[in-house]
């Protein structure tokens, strides 16, 4: 019993750190402007951090090494530095993008300027960190992302043609750079790599050991299917209403809409809600993820569960991150361009953080028993190559469509 | 150190992070000292004065002007091997950090942790 619900938990806590505003942004999109066609590449994405966080948990349970202790240790300092200072540039507009989602959210809430917004959601924030335990914070922003079951609720509702939605599943290309630009971006939106800094370090942070194997693995594959369905839902509900009206949707408000369409007020809010936990939640986790990324890779105390006391340059550096997040989304750059530019900068980074960890996860010498299988390791390999066609692309698709400005 | 097993040095030592008798995580092995004929490991290099070391060296000069040049004993320490107790996921020490002066950016002591607000 008790094991089933500390798997609930970190299923949860899968589901709150899975879906984020790259996800709100550019699912929304891309159902508006490709209607189903896109669902094979929500589905590749979410495999992807399936597998990427499993590989991560299963090192830190095994070695007590999150991403970026394997990272110093794999790549040695100068390489390691330079992903340490991609993975921070990263992390930071990341935040950035949550925060200006945050006070977007709370806007259509209430009636009051955006910079306000801002601030007050970054001192929110820090409050909620201040006052929870680790466990708390996760299963605040967790149990509240759940209100994003409503798009699910919403597609299903909708009635869509199953068949057309089923055919999204099958992968397909086209010469178009525009639907290339949202195949990288879907894809990315999925795989953040702040996800799996946060989930790896958080492993360590609720002493996880070899006995969490079981959990980590669960985690994986129930957390991020529930995860993906959601992401697939936000795709399908823009598909089906916006795709015929050949409406563009390009602020936040309008990825509420389909539920608001189904259930009037109360689906409106629910949505807005659910957005706001699970974009407020990944403010939390990529802000944490730059903290711990420096700390680990420096050799500093770090860790919610040890306290600001007991780890203030790691506490300080949090601070500092959110601090400069929030003062690129105060400069007045519109923060869908910033999510678009967090997501696309994510995938160019990815490959230096991800390959350390599949070296790690298939070396013996540190995994003993637990090392990589046949199929871990295959589709390990996979996906890196999968990761680093989509990070060589990323840019030049970026240029060439002018942001999805097409 | 007890264990006795053969490690690769490089592979396992290096970068490793270093953990004090309480378990507080006091570093990384920043450069590993050797000396003799073989060449035996004498002690652990560590502290932020070793980083230009560690890089190539134009992004070296660029490194020392925000680390200062190597000040033994204050940005960069000397752990005797003879401090290591044994080297598992993480090289733990006989000590305690403050002892041997390291960790000493989370010691509470210092005057820019203790006027955190939170201190």
């Amino acid at each position: 019993m008790k094991l089933i619900l500390k798997i609930a938990l970190g299923i949860i806590a899968a589901v709150g750190g899975f879906l984020d505003i790259g996800d709100l942004v550019f699912n929304t999109q891309a159902g508006a402007l490709y209607r189903y066609d896109l669902l094979w590449a929500v589905l590749l994405g979410t495999i992807g951090i399936a597998v990427y966080a499993e590989m991560s948990g299963r090192v830190a349970a095994v070695n007590q090494r999150p991403v970026f202790d394997v990272i110093r240790m794999r790549l040695g300092f100068g390489p390691g530095l330079i992903a340490l200072i991609a993975s921070s540039l990263v992390n930071v507009l990341t935040v950035a993008a949550e925060l200006g989602g945050l006070a977007i959210v709370l806007q259509l809430l209430f009636d009051a300027p955006f910079s306000l917004f801002v601030v007050l959601a970054v001192i929110g924030l820090v409050i909620a960190v201040a006052l929870l335990p680790f466990g708390g914070i996760e299963r605040l922003f967790g149990y509240g992302g759940l209100l994003m079951l409503v798009f699910v609720v919403t597609a299903i509702h909708q009635q869509p043609d199953w068949g057309a939605v089923a055919h999204g599943f099958v992968p397909s290309l086209s010469d178009s750079k525009l639907y290339l630009y949202f195949v990288v971006g879907v894809f990315a939106a999925a795989l953040m790599p702040y996800e799996v800094h946060f989930y790896s370090s958080g492993a360590v942070e609720e002493g996880w050991t070899k006995d969490n194997l079981k959990e980590n693995r669960l985690n994986a594959i129930i957390g991020y299917a529930l995860g993906g369905t959601l992401a697939c839902a936000l795709v399908i509900v823009s598909g089906y209403l916006f795709h015929p009206l050949g409406v563009e949707p390009n602020d936040l408000g309008t990825v509420a809409l389909p539920a608001q369409g189904a259930f009037g007020e109360t689906g409106l809010l629910l949505a807005l809600g659910g957005m706001m936990f699970c974009v407020g939640g990944a403010a939390i986790d990529a802000s944490f993820a730059a903290a711990y990324n420096l700390a680990q890779f420096l050799g500093w105390e770090w860790g919610r569960y040890r306290g600001p006391k007991k780890a203030p340059r790691f506490t300080l550096s949090w601070l500092v991150f959110l601090f400069l997040a929030m003062l690129i989304v105060l400069s007045g750059i519109n923060p869908v361009e910033i999510t678009e530019y967090s997501v696309v900068f994510a995938v160019v980074a990815l490959p230096m953080t991800y390959l350390p960890i599949l070296l790690i996860a298939g070396d013996r010498s540190f995994m003993g028993e637990h090392v990589n299988g046949w199929f871990s390791r295959l589709l390990g390999w996979a996906y890196f190559a999968v990761i680093v066609v989509l990070a060589v692309a990323a840019i030049p698709l970026l240029l060439m469509t002018n942001g999805g400005g097409g | 150190m007890s264990g006795g097993d053969e490690i690769f040095l490089a592979h396992r030592l290096l970068d490793e992070q270093i953990l004090d008798s309480e378990g507080r995580r006091c570093g990384r092995v920043d450069d590993i000292e050797l000396k003799g004929t073989p060449p035996r490991v004498t002690a652990l290099l560590v502290g932020e004065g070793l980083y230009p070391r560690r890089l190539p060296r134009r992004l070296a000069r660029l490194a020392r002007r925000l680390t200062g040049p190597e000040r033994w004993g204050a940005n960069t320490l000397r752990i005797p091997w003879q401090e290591v107790d044994r080297i598992e996921a993480a090289v733990h020490l006989r000590g305690k950090a403050e002892e041997l002066g390291l960790g000493e950016g989370d010691d509470p002591g210092r005057w820019m942790v203790r006027r955190l607000p939170w201190n």
